[in-house]
């Protein structure tokens, strides 16, 4: 009987067994609906956000002092002119206003007279939420200015850009889709976290569950290579993570494409080619991370004591993740042979639609399968001691 | 054929057998009696291939159990002190699991299972998953899974332990069976009647040495007891 059989042999039944156990089914499944639900989430609130702020109420305070300024500010597009509260501050303060305008009552006189006409707008720069409507009506109000200013000039015989010597076009380098991606780097994330809990249970209960039940001893007696049992242990406990990433992978695109982009100036653009990329950059990560679990889950004596080992497993390979939202690892193809990171950073690269080469990948895959294999080989170093064989 | 010879191991301090050799030939069952703490269960480990010994050799059918133990442990059948079962799986699918790990496949497999389950008595709970078993049904079950491969060599270690009438009658069946197949069979037991009734050869154990070595009538004139339980109380020194 050759060691694949073998292999295949106690793959086949920690897989029926692991099938059979509500427990492993249900956090592939709950694991795999949860970051769809909190990505979309995320992103229709921000969508929701934008949309807002192009169409703001603007209320105005001290209208009849500034007919022809309201009149005009009725004419732009998404602007619809409101009554201000009484007592315009306090209503910004208690945020049941974001911004309010009030024009002052000497505005038409000083506008016949052609000295500035005063305006106040009241806001509230800590309201992140605000912020937009804020620039909104600021930019309103400065466009009024310069309108008004070139008629102005023109009166006087003055052509209107002599009043402007500099002219100022801000160029943004990141593209709509880089600043995009930035956001979907949590996508990364939360993919490894689906990997890892999604193969979780198995690779407890194949190693911890085994010494915990006592089966461990009579399944050490069968004439088969310790190895042959640690690598079925391990791809069984691969497949359901690599399930558990299939499925949330599945149900995330499937509501990202319902995601309102149009509202946020943005095309959505990940292609179903940058998420088979993702998935050659996750799925090798898996078998890497079942070996970790499997490992550690080894050294545990008992369910819960795995669990525990596993609870503090898990932060670490979150850690580069929400790392990487913070200081993005994107343009660093060369970090691909550190297992986690690397997949972080050439993800962040496909999400950005800058796809690192084939090399890449290939490295990225070589070198956590290489890490995989190293840990299956303590693993099954582990099986031959003594104090794991008998200690309970 | 088993042989052991000279077998040693040390935990720590404490030295749990201090040279224990003895033999169980073929068609002859072999009681391995001795007090709590003995050492049986450490010299039938060492005999599994799972623990290494210090010193001492052991030879399964001519397999070299501390250089070649996959090779000795084709040869063996093994009911360990712990026989956890997994509690998804059905009577059916431990046995077939582990007929398969040793080499076995197919129909030949499949009938060899149905025939060990029957002579169990667990045909009928064959195809339910253990999780609501007794104890008695969870050894029967660990006794099938080790026996599968139809092993030249049978080592239980305490198999009527916390079992009922009933069931332990199941397996000293079982163990007169296998010596009329020509199996040979090593058990240990603290009890007496079960040793006296089934052995052909007791060896005895007391602190990690072997004490007396021979059959139940000759253990009796060497200790100078008609009654067995005298004869293993003088002989392993408890006294």
């Amino acid at each position: 009987m050759s060691l694949l059989q073998q292999v295949w042999i106690v793959l086949k039944k920690e897989l029926r067994d692991g099938l059979r156990d509500r427990r492993s089914i249900t956090t592939v499944l709950f694991t795999a609906a949860l970051s769809p639900v909190l990505f979309g989430g995320m992103f229709t609130v921000m969508a929701v956000r934008n949309k807002n702020a192009d169409e703001i109420k603007l209320p105005v305070a001290g209208a009849e002092n500034a007919p022809a300024f309201v009149d005009w500010l009725k004419q732009q597009t998404g602007v619809e002119v409101v009554t201000a509260p009484a007592d315009p501050e306090q209503a910004v303060r208690d945020r049941s206003e974001d911004v309010v305008l009030i024009i002052d009552k000497d505005f038409s006189r000083n506008m016949a007279r052609a000295i500035p006409a005063p305006v106040k707008l009241v806001s509230d720069s800590t309201r992140e939420n605000a912020r937009k409507r804020v620039a909104r009506a600021r930019t309103l109000v400065a466009t009024y200015s310069r309108q008004v200013a070139a008629l102005r000039l023109l009166a006087r015989g003055v052509a209107p850009p002599v009043a402007t010597p500099v002219q100022l076009e801000e160029v943004e380098v990141s593209s709509a889709q880089e600043r995009l991606a930035e956001q979907l780097n949590i996508l990364t994330l939360l993919l490894v976290i689906a990997a890892l809990t999604g193969g979780m249970q198995v690779a407890i209960d194949t190693t911890a569950g085994e010494r915990e039940r006592g089966s461990l001893e009579p399944l050490l007696l069968s004439p088969v290579p310790r190895v042959a049992l640690a690598a079925g242990k391990w791809l069984a406990a691969s497949a359901f993570g690599c399930s558990g990433v299939l499925f949330s992978m599945l149900l995330t695109v499937n509501v990202l494409r319902r995601v309102p982009w149009e509202d946020m100036e943005i095309r959505f653009r990940v292609s179903d080619g940058d998420l088979l990329s993702l998935l050659a950059l996750v799925l090798p990560l898996v078998l890497f991370l079942s070996a970790v679990l499997i490992f550690f889950s080894t050294f545990a004596r008992s369910f819960k004591e795995a669990q525990g080992y596993v609870g503090m497993l898990i932060l670490l390979p979150m850690l580069p993740g929400v790392v990487s939202i913070l200081y993005p690892l994107s343009n660093r193809p060369w970090l691909a042979p550190i297992p986690i990171v690397g997949q972080y950073a050439l993800a962040a690269d496909v999400l950005g639609g800058k796809p690192p080469g084939v090399i890449f990948y290939t490295l990225a895959g070589v070198s956590v399968l290489f890490c995989a294999f190293v840990l299956l080989m303590l693993t099954s170093r582990l099986l031959n001691r003594e104090t794991i064989i008998f200690g309970r | 054929m088993i042989e052991i010879q000279g077998l040693r191991k040390k935990f720590g301090t404490v030295e749990a057998v201090r040279g224990v050799s003895f033999s169980a030939g073929e068609g002859t069952v072999v009681g391995l009696l001795g007090p709590n703490g003995a050492g049986k269960t450490t010299t039938l480990r060492i005999l599994s291939g799972l623990m290494r010994a210090d010193a001492g050799a052991i030879r399964v059918d001519n397999a070299d159990v501390a250089a070649d133990p996959i090779g000795a442990q084709a040869h063996m059948g093994f009911l360990p002190e712990s026989r956890g079962l997994y509690p998804r799986l059905t009577p059916m699918e431990h046995v077939e699991y582990f007929g398969r790990l040793h080499g076995l496949d197919g129909q030949d497999l499949r009938e060899r299972a149905r025939a060990l389950l029957t002579r169990l008595e667990l045909k009928d709970w064959a195809s339910r998953p253990v999780s609501g078993f007794s104890h008695g049904e969870r050894t029967k079950v660990a006794l099938a899974r080790a026996l599968v491969h139809q092993p030249r060599n049978v080592i239980l270690d305490e198999p009527t332990n916390g079992l009922d009438v009933m069931s332990t009658r199941a397996v000293r069946d079982m163990i007169r069976e296998l010596r009329r197949e020509g199996r040979c069979v090593l058990f240990s037991s603290h009890i007496m009647q079960e040793v006296s009734a089934l052995c052909d050869r007791i060896v005895v154990i007391a602190q990690g040495k072997v004490v007396a070595d021979g059959t139940p009538d000759e253990l009796r004139s060497l200790a100078g007891h008609d009654n067995l339980e005298d004869a293993f109380v003088a002989l392993s020194g408890l006294e």
